[in-house]
């Protein structure tokens, strides 16, 4: 969306607060306004979706308008000339912010609550401040219980600036959600007022990622804070998406499931399994999203499985150790050298007996490429069969 | 997402149909139309008609009707064991207190006055109605150019609020490139005070389709959608009974004319233009950001000329007298106007006068006030309130607007000492609150945040609303996406303006 289109005729040139700005023709002014590296403050706006121009807070000065105009639809045209920083637009922002801020869930130092990383409007009331103190509206909104595992949805932390809804339409084509009711009790519903879990809704979070607030927030990552964040790439599918993983220290688990691995201190700062469960605390990952969007093959987006299935890192049947069955049919901890060289002597008794092609190979998704990669070459160079797969291969 | 060929515009109807916003509708309407499930709850839940559907009792709680014991009424009722849903004005101030029954059929007093036949009006509400079609020969005879450049000469306001030059919106919409074209008559009237519309459907709708008609001529539209309030059944019979009759002199004239009666749900904010467009497409009435004006990207994307009702009804008059003879019927503007009067006066009803007289007049022919006049509303719920000081304000576009209010569509209320001026202001809060569309904040919330201003003054004596009043009337109207929140502050500003007493 951003794109500055190089050739000389296709531009247009505007000027905001005062300075000259080259864009392509379409362009928004708030597209202009980022060229220039001018903050205008937005909330119901994302590069994903169309503009909605509702949420008011971008609206700025153009010469010739009589009334203010929402930056993120208007667009662009040669030789207009924008003003963001007036007194006018000063006021507007202030008394917009006090509304949305009487309309808001507050915590205790009367600031919108914090969701951990969405705080958008609480971040534009630091920067601009707010006009008159108003008491709290008490907005009679509809809240709706819902048992799905993941998507949780705060309608008095919510700015109703409709981007979930635009999203899960625009975006993921499911519109398992709408702006439900009118005027102060407008709010975010489903069909009927069903869980998520009984809509088309696909869980795949992007309601989210867009959300301006966090009304829409990761239920397993409530009041999780973010304390790092580590960048890796989704193996669940050949897509190739990129994830971050908050990583936050969080209370160990205490019971007799405790293992203690010396190798592994408590202090470790990376992210770490089960057997580091050593001291009270322990870092974990609590929350996982995507990269902003347009920066990485996903565009911002992720499916169910890339947001919210990470409970494994840490889950404690996971193996972190080569396990052998033994006479006894019971499982033993052994050495990677000893399990590896089981492995072979089973795959080639298999070989011996009955050829190559009694052999088969299947990797599985959640592995690398290069490690499926290894898995086919290990079938075919040094087994000598093409039976090989991988379970997302269809 | 919707799927291709989905029947959005069929969904409202639909859901009418099968009993509004009740578990399992929106699925059925979703399989009948290819709309997604959520999205037609979601519109469900916009309409009060489709989101709080049943056989009960509907009654006005509109300024005027609470003036005329509305409040009490609904106890009554109550007591009676009737099931009572406040709601906002029925357009029948001139029958106050109103209410509607289980079949949305009328329930109020007698019907209200129409001013005597005479010849220097336009409309002539009471003669009867003329099915001849005569102007629309006229105007077919003329050419569209000739029929703009008279409804210029004439210098018709639009008479739904806003007082745009008609013949602006004819020659934009007859000049686009796209061929494909729309009229659709704004037939909404839902402003508090307001029911001259209303009259005109039941007393004269041949005038108002023969200027649709022309309309549709002029601009080179096919096809022609009347969206009418949906609390307006008996409007609804009158026009589907004079658009049969209309239809040979249709064919005949102008090679027919596709006419689609959308009927609304309740909802107030449908009476602004790009709402009502986005109620017939089949969507939350939330008015659209402007630019683009309806003229250029109206209904479905296509060039489309909106107008309210008085407005075509005015256009015969002047293509067959001319526009400088409907231009004289005014006195300080152009042309007659309906004025509809309620409240504290003997005769209420609607009154064709110049355009421009002043209350006194407008009281005068209707049979003079009620009491001691402390009060009036000029022009709905949006123009706030004068004090009897301004009664020598011609009540026109111009002036009225310059005096910090507007003429609106002309739904004047008189208030008379009876009336405290804080519980006026208030009834005014409430039909904003409730009318607001939540689309975008400074109305979605502004319009609450100042009817707790007043609550709190009137239950609790607190002032600490009040002091923020006109601060926040500031931002709501630079903010506002639409009309609705930019003058929705007016009616409590106004009152604690001109009339402090009943602040202190
Ligand atoms: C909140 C709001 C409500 C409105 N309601 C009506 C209405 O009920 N009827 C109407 O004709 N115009 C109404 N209007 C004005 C319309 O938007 C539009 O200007 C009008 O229909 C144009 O027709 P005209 O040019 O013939 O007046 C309303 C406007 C606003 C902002
Ligand atoms: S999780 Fe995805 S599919 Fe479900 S409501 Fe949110 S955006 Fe739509
Ligand atoms: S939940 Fe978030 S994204 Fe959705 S409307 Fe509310 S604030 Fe906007
Ligand atoms: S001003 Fe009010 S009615 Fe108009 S778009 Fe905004 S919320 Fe809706
Ligand atoms: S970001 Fe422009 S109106 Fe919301």
């Amino acid at each position: 969306m951003n794109t500055k289109i190089e050739t000389a005729e296709t531009k247009l040139e505007l000027e905001i607060d005062g300075e000259q700005v080259e864009v392509r023709p379409g362009a928004t002014v708030l597209e202009a306004a980022r060229e220039l590296g001018v903050e205008i403050p937005v909330l119901c706006h994302d590069d994903r979706v169309d503009p909605a121009g509702c949420c008011r807070m971008c609206l700025v000065e153009i010469e010739g308008q009589r009334r203010l105009q929402p930056a993120c639809t208007f667009k662009a045209s040669p030789g207009m000339e924008v003003k963001t920083k007036t007194e006018r637009v000063a006021r507007h922002r202030r008394g917009l912010l006090s509304l949305y801020k009487a309309d808001h869930r507050l915590d205790e130092r009367g600031r919108p609550v914090s969701r951990g990383v969405h705080d958008k409007l609480a971040d534009h009331i630091d920067t601009y401040g707010t006009g008159p103190e108003l008491p709290p509206v008490n907005a009679p909104r509809a809240s709706r219980s819902d048992e799905n595992p993941y998507i949780q949805f705060d309608p008095d932390a919510c700015v109703v600036c409709g981007l979930c809804v635009r999203y899960c339409d625009e975006v993921e084509a499911v519109s398992a959600i709408t702006l439900f009711g009118r005027g102060a009790s407008t709010t975010i519903g489903t069909a009927d007022q069903r869980s998520l879990l009984d809509t088309s809704c696909e869980l795949c979070g992007g309601c989210i990622a867009v959300c301006p607030t966090g009304a829409m927030t990761e239920k397993p990552s409530l009041d999780q804070p973010s304390e790092q964040i580590v960048r890796t790439t989704c193996n669940f599918c050949g897509v190739g998406c990129q994830l971050d993983l908050h990583v936050a220290t969080v209370a160990a688990p205490k019971g007799p499931s405790q293992t203690v691995s010396q190798d592994l201190g408590a202090e470790r700062s990376e992210v770490v399994g089960p057997q580091a469960r050593v001291s009270e605390t322990m870092k974990r990952v609590v929350r996982v999203t995507s990269p902003e969007p347009g920066t990485t093959v996903n565009d911002g987006n992720l499916c169910v499985k890339g947001r919210f299935s990470y409970e494994f890192i840490h889950h404690e049947e996971r193996l972190t150790e080569p396990l052998i069955r033994g006479e006894d049919g019971e499982l033993h901890p052994a050495s990677w050298a000893d399990a590896i060289a089981r492995v072979a002597e089973g795959l080639h008794g298999v070989k011996q007996r009955y050829g190559a092609d009694a052999l088969g190979f299947v990797s599985s998704s959640r592995c690398t490429g290069e490690e499926n990669y290894l898995m086919q070459k290990l079938s075919r160079a040094a087994f000598g069969t093409n039976n090989c797969h991988q379970c997302a291969a269809t | 997402m919707e799927k291709k060929g989905a029947k959005r515009s069929r969904i409202i109807e639909l859901l009418e149909e099968h009993g509004g916003m009740r578990p399992g509708v929106a699925r059925e309407v979703a399989r009948e139309t290819g709309v997604p499930e959520a999205d037609i709850f979601g519109v469900a839940s916009f309409y009060t008609l489709l989101a709080r559907p049943g056989a009960h009792t509907r009654v006005c709680q509109g300024l005027t009707c609470m003036m005329a014991g509305a409040g009490r009424r609904m106890e009554e009722l109550r007591e009676s064991g009737v099931e009572v849903e406040p709601v906002s004005c029925l357009g029948q101030c001139d029958r106050a207190p109103a209410a509607l029954d289980d079949k949305l059929e009328l329930v109020a007093g007698p019907r209200g006055a129409i001013s005597p036949v005479s010849d220097d009006q336009a409309m002539k509400l009471g003669a009867e109605d003329d099915a001849s079609y005569s102007a629309l020969a006229r105007a077919v005879e003329q050419g569209p150019e000739r029929v703009i450049a008279e409804l210029k000469a004439g210098g018709l306001q639009g008479r739904g609020g806003a007082g745009f030059p008609a013949h602006f919106k004819w020659d934009a919409v007859r000049n686009q490139a796209e061929t494909t074209r729309y009229v659709v008559v704004n037939a909404d009237e839902a402003e508090p005070g307001n029911f001259k519309d209303r009259e005109l459907m039941l007393r004269r709708p041949h005038l108002m389709i023969e200027g649709m008609a022309i309309a549709a001529f002029a601009t080179g539209a096919k096809t022609a959608f009347i969206y009418v309030r949906g609390e307006f059944k008996g409007c609804r019979r009158s026009l589907e009974r004079a658009l049969e009759a209309a239809k040979p002199h249709l064919d005949r004239l102008i090679g027919g004319l596709e006419v689609r009666i959308v009927e609304g749900h309740g909802a107030y904010i449908c009476g602004e233009e790009t709402a009502l467009l986005e109620a017939i497409e089949g969507r939350r009435g939330m008015p659209r950001l402007k630019p683009p004006y309806p003229t250029e990207s109206g209904l479905w994307g296509k060039p489309t000329l909106i107008n309210n009702v008085e407005t075509l009804a005015c256009v015969p008059a002047i293509v067959d007298r001319g526009g400088e003879w409907f231009r004289a019927l005014g006195r300080t503007e152009p042309g007659s106007k309906l004025y509809c009067i309620s409240g504290h006066v003997n005769k209420p009803g609607v009154y064709e006068l110049p355009l421009g007289v002043t209350l006194d007049e407008l009281v005068e022919e209707a049979g003079g006030y009620l009491g001691t006049p402390r009060a009036f509303s000029p022009g709905g719920a949006s123009s706030g309130f004068l004090p009897m000081s301004q009664r020598e304000l011609p009540l026109d576009f111009g002036a009225l607007a310059k005096a910090g209010s507007m003429m609106g569509s002309a739904g004047l209320v008189v208030l008379n000492d009876t009336i405290n001026m804080a519980e006026a202001a208030r009834w005014q809060q409430i039909f904003f609150e409730d009318e607001s569309c939540g689309q975008c904040a400074p109305c979605r919330i502004g319009a609450r945040v100042q009817r707790q201003a007043v609550d709190r003054w009137i239950d609790g004596k607190s002032r600490v609303g009040l002091a923020h009043v006109n601060e926040v009337a500031w931002e709501m109207n630079e903010g506002s996406i639409c009309g609705l929140g930019m003058v929705a502050s007016l009616p409590l500003q106004s009152a604690m303006k001109y009339f402090e007493e009943d602040f202190t």
